[in-house]
């Protein structure tokens, strides 16, 4: 097995775990966060996929922009989810 | 409560199943089954459009109206956001 | 919303010019290398959506007017006036199909050289319209993305302290 093929592996599982995190999380901000290391990895898991272009795509909309919308909308509201 | 949970263990089964035979009889990597449109474009990006990039002259020149499309739905979301949040207090 | 702290403030005054002169980069070798207009034009409005977080709404719609909302509006149609205007020179000019890239392989006109075949040294001024075509989406992507973040800001202008 070759490491590349490890990358593989460790990846998808890393993106399954900050999505569960992102679900877990009571503060939304960190929620938020979560998200964005998902959409990173994401973005990583293009690149070693051989597909630059989406990876560009998904760092810049997916890891920013989403959540620069999520943390804007955030501290116009409330910070933690179930408060009143 | 039990039984919502009993429903989501079921549901949860089905889906995860579902993936992991999707994920057995998935094609292999980069070993498509019909390639003339593939070896076409690779073979003729530089000389019928110029670009080193292939990708970009596909997106651009032999499959312009998708990126038409795309461009008219960046233009819609747009436009549906500035009409949310058009003028909230005078 | 108010903005956030001076360390923000001042590490995102630093790193933005990197991300603006990295996405010019990806919108103007769009050509040559990964990423097109689209990619970089995400890019450069990372950034300034980056900026906004960081300086927060109050401060930035201090400095700006609904004048500067309709200029970044008419920057986008302007794109993609461009991008489509483009595509319908296709149809006057060359072998008059939409989407015609008539520049290409003149070489008195700009991004009209020949390309050289095979893995070569890749020269900038090739392509005919699809630098052009890159460019007009690149600002439409740029003030598309940046005018939804530009808005939600305009939005919670009003929530002082939060």
């Amino acid at each position: 097995m070759t490491y590349i093929e490890l990358i593989h592996i460790i990846v998808p599982i890393l993106i399954v775990g900050a999505s569960i995190v992102a679900v877990l999380l009571r503060d939304l901000l960190a929620a938020v966060i979560a998200i964005a290391a998902m959409s990173l990895l994401l973005s990583l898991e293009f690149y070693i996929l051989q597909a630059p272009d989406v990876a560009i795509a998904q760092a810049g909309v997916g890891a920013c922009l989403t959540t620069a919308i999520f943390v804007i909308a955030i501290r116009a509201t409330k910070r933690m989810e179930g408060e009143a | 409560m039990l039984t919502r949970n009993i429903a989501g263990v079921i549901v949860f089964s089905i889906v995860a199943v579902f993936f992991i035979f999707t994920a057995l009889l998935m094609h292999p990597f980069g070993v498509p089954d019909e390639s003339d449109m593939d070896d076409y474009i690779i073979d003729n990006t530089q000389e019928e459009t110029g670009a080193n990039n292939g990708v970009t002259a596909v997106v651009f020149d032999y499959r312009g109206f998708d990126t038409l499309g795309e461009a008219t739905v960046l233009f819609a979301a747009v436009t549906g956001v500035i009409v949310l949040f058009r003028r909230l207090k005078k | 919303m108010s903005g956030m702290s001076k360390i923000v403030k001042t590490i995102s005054s630093i790193i933005f010019p990197f991300i603006t002169i990295y996405g010019l980069y990806v919108i103007a070798h769009g050509h040559l290398t990964p990423g097109g207009g689209f990619q970089g034009g995400a890019v450069v409005a990372s950034g300034l959506a980056m900026l906004l977080v960081a300086y927060g709404s109050v401060w930035t719609m201090g400095k700006l007017k609904e004048k500067h909302l309709s200029i970044n509006q008419t920057l986008e149609s302007v794109g993609a006036i461009g991008f489509i205007g483009l595509a319908f020179f296709g149809l006057i000019f060359g072998t008059k199909i939409f989407f015609n890239n008539f520049l290409v392989n003149k070489q008195d006109y700009l991004f009209g050289a020949t390309v050289k075949l095979g893995e070569t040294a890749a020269n900038i001024n090739t392509a005919g319209i699809l630098p052009l075509m890159n460019f007009a989406v690149g600002l439409k992507v740029i003030a598309g993305l940046f005018g939804i973040v530009l808005l939600m800001a305009y939005a919670t202008r009003l929530k002082e302290g939060k």
